[in-house]
């Protein structure tokens, strides 16, 4: 299939500082230059348009256990949102956690191509890869979560190796079939398997006496010995706690230089300043964003209404339970590898802290400089469900609109926020960056995220509307390595995406260890445990990065 | 290999295999033993109104009762992963209702876990980290059959000191004792009412004064062992707890475990997953958005744990579409036109309109099931070459030529 975009403003970053009005040439589903055009392309008039790459959300949750727990407990959502009639969206239905077919299918409508799960349990993943084979229309990948498995930290207690922990991680990786090393509350969800209640980065853990900071610091060497493209993401110790801010920047010191991705930061920007003792620590962490760049955030925005908490961390979800809305929750240890705490809950406008939450959120955004290393997400559905990014957008890119939300919020938040007196409005480019370009970029994928030749044909068009909710709610026209499958905000065909993985080379001598582990601990065999090839996207395999 | 029938997911199994004939071998089960034999050839023919037919036919005949259906039943759903995404999207195609063999069970614990919510743990943690197991009602070794040598081994990696199993209102049998020979197990009868011996335990716990004061005795000792517990694992057999009472049993042992959680650990383990249920289940949420029990409708999909249980709905059904593919299993007495993909050795009260014998997974063909715990899910292999055709090759052929005829 050939065709051109012809007249759009192409806002693409990664190539081009500016937006320039020019055509785009598809070949097979990749980009070409201009010139290889030979004439026989479907031409796609798109002037008055903007044109950029599909978007990419490096951190949302949308497949695997804790996800359907989510579903389960969140059937009025479900009853609220039914599926929209129409053959292709059949059964398609719910909001704060849709199915895994309307999550392909919203997505798409908003002109997204990839989205990644960033909590992938490995005794879960398995069901992460069965439920991505029922979303159409997006590539995907997880984030694999050590930090509080029992091998590992038992390893670490016995001091092994910095090669041995590579070799691990390597291992489990490749196992699962996942293209990243996810962090969550290092030593904290185990630790509250021993019936710890807390953990910060420097207190040692129940049992194996490790401080977060150490989990931290050999899981970070053992990214850095695999190459992986990403950096360790993490999320840190102390998630919802107000006073958190001091430990998150001490995380970034922990770093010590080398590359890591802190995530949600909003939830982990908490001052306790103030008579009511929750206080933004936004601008204190912006700041030392700007000063580390080995540093990378994704912020996790707040917005209002219902949604659903769903979250490894259980130590921090254990002690959100009161908060619940509706008042249901589940709970769960899981397998000696992690666990999981899904709590429901309704952020309101008239709530101080959920309102304050909310300008730390925009705080975050309009106080990095650097748009390269900040990412936009809602941490779907922990924030807000996915589908307000459009006008999350708006917030970001027009300071009457902020300003005019800001009059609705609970007036104390005022006083506790500098957010109107930030004059900053993101740019289309900018805007490219954050949801595209940069989320491309931070996990070595070269033919993502941008509009140059040998990209893959993953490609939105947005009417240039003045309104940049409307504007970004439905793509004109999105394209899937090359086919049509959204116009006017529908989608109008299905295809299957990607499963993106990450295969790092280490040494296999490791395995004897895990094979022991799981016979004598787990119950389950090695071999059981390890995902084949031919179980990810029912057979097609999946996408290995940087192997085309 | 792998066992796919109960749902506690032994993968440890050897068998021998000699053309089509597969026998499992020690450590299995008896039940997995069973249900694992097979002897020689499995020719069995699809049947249309009981005589046999080209699988072609039989498709076709099953297509056509579907599209003239104005009320569908997807009942038995034993099939694995594959199996039941390919009969969601025949429901999808041609509406119905969705509900599992094994859902009885599955729903006394899930209206609990749906309404309120629980502490849950899995089968590793139990082997691991439980110094005390309470087992509520009856053993559940004859139905898992290896349940306490998979989660009360000997050697666990983190409980420390000898291992407590106290079996609440049930008696270990002769294998469970066995299995648990190196644990301390002691029994606490219950006299009336298992829900409220729990309730009573739960106010123990709490430090508040029970309000009867009968059998408060042995659950005082009871209250304090679990009291001094590090990590407590209540587990229970659902579908085996009394039929009167079993809903209030799964609710008083959450709110036993919530209390426990205040001051220490402690997680629940419902047992069971009986022939993919948990998988069934688990398709459904990500598929459908809710879970077995629903009805899924142009514009209407809604769900409802009574009236689209299997027996309600089938009161207004005209087609039941009837798969049970990993045991012979009839299906229930139902007064309309039945479609079955079923073993082939399923024994009908009266014959299905269609019948197509369907290959079983893990021994005719490889697929996934899902676990007890609902996290993990299991790999199976073909031990054999079989030329019966899964459930996802019939209801994936269904669907095809459904989809022309479908409104």
């Amino acid at each position: 299939m050939k065709l051109r975009l012809k007249g759009g403003r192409v806002v693409d970053p990664a190539n081009s500082g500016t937006s320039l009005v020019r055509d785009i040439v598809v070949h097979d589903g990749r980009i070409v230059p201009e010139e290889a055009a030979d004439g026989t392309e479907d031409t796609y008039n798109v002037d008055g348009h903007v044109v950029m790459a599909g978007g990419i959300d490096l951190h949302s949750h949308i497949a695997g256990g804790k996800v359907n727990l989510a579903r389960m407990l969140m059937h009025e959502d479900r009853r609220a949102h039914p599926e929209p009639p129409g053959p292709l969206c059949g059964c398609g239905g719910g909001h704060a956690v849709p199915t895994a077919h309307a999550t392909g299918c919203r997505y798409a409508e908003m002109g997204y191509t990839a989205v990644f799960e960033p909590a992938v349990v490995a005794t879960n993943a398995r069901q992460m890869h069965l439920e991505m084979s029922d979303i159409p229309l997006l590539d995907t990948g997880g984030y694999l979560v050590l930090g509080n498995d029992d091998l590992l930290l038992e390893m670490l207690a016995e001091g092994a190796g910095r090669q041995a922990i590579r070799d691990y991680v390597g291992w489990m990786l490749e196992a699962t079939q996942c293209m990243a090393i996810k962090v969550v509350n290092p030593g904290g969800i185990n630790a509250f398997k021993f019936n710890g209640r807390r953990l910060d980065l420097d207190e040692a853990g129940p049992h194996y006496a490790l401080t977060p900071r150490r989990i931290l610091t050999a899981l970070i060497g053992a990214v850095t010995d695999l190459g992986l493209a990403h950096p360790i993401h993490l999320h840190g110790c102390n998630l919802g706690v107000p006073g958190n801010v001091e430990t998150t920047l001490d995380t970034i010191g922990a770093a010590e230089g080398l590359p890591l991705h802190l995530t949600h930061v909003q939830f982990h920007a908490y001052g306790t300043e103030g008579e009511r003792r929750f206080s933004s620590g936004a601008a204190r962490i912006a700041e030392a964003v700007n000063a580390n760049p080995n540093i990378s955030i994704d912020v996790g925005q707040v917005m209002f209404g219902q949604t659903v908490t769903a979250s490894a961390d259980l130590m921090s979800q254990y002690r959100n339970r009161g908060i619940a809305d509706p008042k249901r929750w589940i709970g769960m240890d899981i397998e000696c590898d992690s666990a999981c705490g899904v709590v429901p809950f309704r952020y309101r406008d008239k709530s101080f802290v959920n309102a304050l939450q909310w300008a730390i959120g925009l705080e975050l955004f309009l106080l990095v400089e650097d748009p390269w290393r900040i990412f936009l997400t809602t941490d779907h559905p922990n924030g807000a469900p996915f589908s307000t990014y459009p006008h999350l957008i708006r917030l970001l890119m027009d300071k009457a609109f902020r300003d005019a939300e800001m009059e609705k919020l609970h007036p104390a938040v005022r006083a506790h926020t500098n957010l109107a007196s930030i004059r900053r409005e993101y740019t289309l480019e900018e805007i490219a960056i954050i949801t595209r370009a940069a989320p491309a970029r931070i996990h070595g994928l070269s033919d993502r995220g941008h509009l140059g030749p040998g990209a893959v044909a993953d490609i939105v068009v947005y009417p240039d509307n003045g309104d940049r909710e409307a504007m970004f709610s439905r793509a004109r026209w999105l394209f899937k390595a090359g086919r049509p499958v959204v116009r006017d905000g529908e989608v109008i065909d299905l295809v299957e995406g990607q499963t993106i993985v990450a295969r790092p080379g280490f040494d296999r001598h490791i395995e004897g260890r895990i094979v022991r582990h799981f016979d004598e601990r787990i119950g389950l065999k090695a071999a059981h445990f390890r995902i084949a090839d031919e179980e990810i996207r029912d057979g097609a395999g999946p996408l290995i990065a940087g192997r085309g | 290999m792998v066992c796919p029938f109960c749902g506690l997911g032994c993968d440890d199994l050897t068998v021998e295999i000699e053309g089509e004939a597969v026998t499992a071998l020690p450590p299995a089960c008896g039940n997995a033993a069973r249900l694992f034999a097979r002897g020689g050839s499995t020719e069995a023919a699809p049947l249309v109104n009981g005589a046999p037919v080209e699988l072609a036919s039989a498709v076709a005949a099953a297509a056509r009762m579907l599209a003239g259906s104005r009320a569908t039943l997807f009942a038995g759903l034993g099939a694995d992963v594959a199996g039941l995404r390919a009969l969601v999207a025949l429901a999808e195609t041609v509406g119905g209702v969705l509900d599992h063999d094994a859902s009885p069970g599955l729903f006394r614990a899930l209206s609990t876990a749906q309404r309120r919510g629980w502490i849950a743990t899995t089968i590793a943690e139990v082997r691991n980290r439980a110094d005390v197991v309470l087992v509520i009602g009856a053993d559940p070794t004859p139905t898992f059959g290896r349940a306490f040598e998979r989660l009360v081994p000997p050697r666990p990696a983190y409980a420390q000191g000898p291992r407590r199993v106290i079996f609440l209102g049930g008696e270990p049998g002769e294998t469970a004792r066995a299995q648990l020979a190196h644990a301390e197990v002691t029994v606490v009868p219950v006299a009336g009412s298992l829900a409220d011996a729990l309730v009573l335990l739960e106010a123990l716990l709490a430090g508040r004064r029970p309000v009867a004061d009968g059998a408060v005795g042995a659950l005082r000792s009871l209250a304090e062992i679990l009291g001094r517990a590090r990590y407590a694992a209540v587990i229970f057999e659902a579908a085996a707890l009394p039929e009167e009472e079993g809903d209030l049993v799964v609710e008083a042992a959450v709110a036993l475990v919530d209390t426990l959680n205040l001051k220490t650990r402690a997680g629940i383990l419902p047992l069971g997953g009986r022939d993919d249920v948990i998988g069934a289940n688990q398709v459904m949420l990500w598929r459908i958005g809710f879970p077995l029990r629903t009805a899924v409708r142009a514009g209407g999909t809604g769900h409802d744990p009574a009236a689209f249980a299997t027996g309600q709905a089938a009161h207004d059904t005209e087609v039941m579409v009837w798969t049970s593919a990993f045991r012979p299993v009839p299906p229930p007495a139902f007064a309309g036109r039945t479609i079955a993909l079923a073993h082939w050795q399923t024994p009908f009260a009266s014959p299905p309109e269609v019948f197509i014998p369907v290959a079983t997974p893990g021994i005719d063909h490889g697929g996934h099931v899902f676990r007890t715990d609902t996290v993990v899910s299991l790999p199976l292999k073909a031990l054999r070459r079989s030329s019966l055709p899964s459930v996802a090759d019939i209801a994936r052929a269904i669907t095809a030529q459904a989809h022309g005829r479908a409104r």
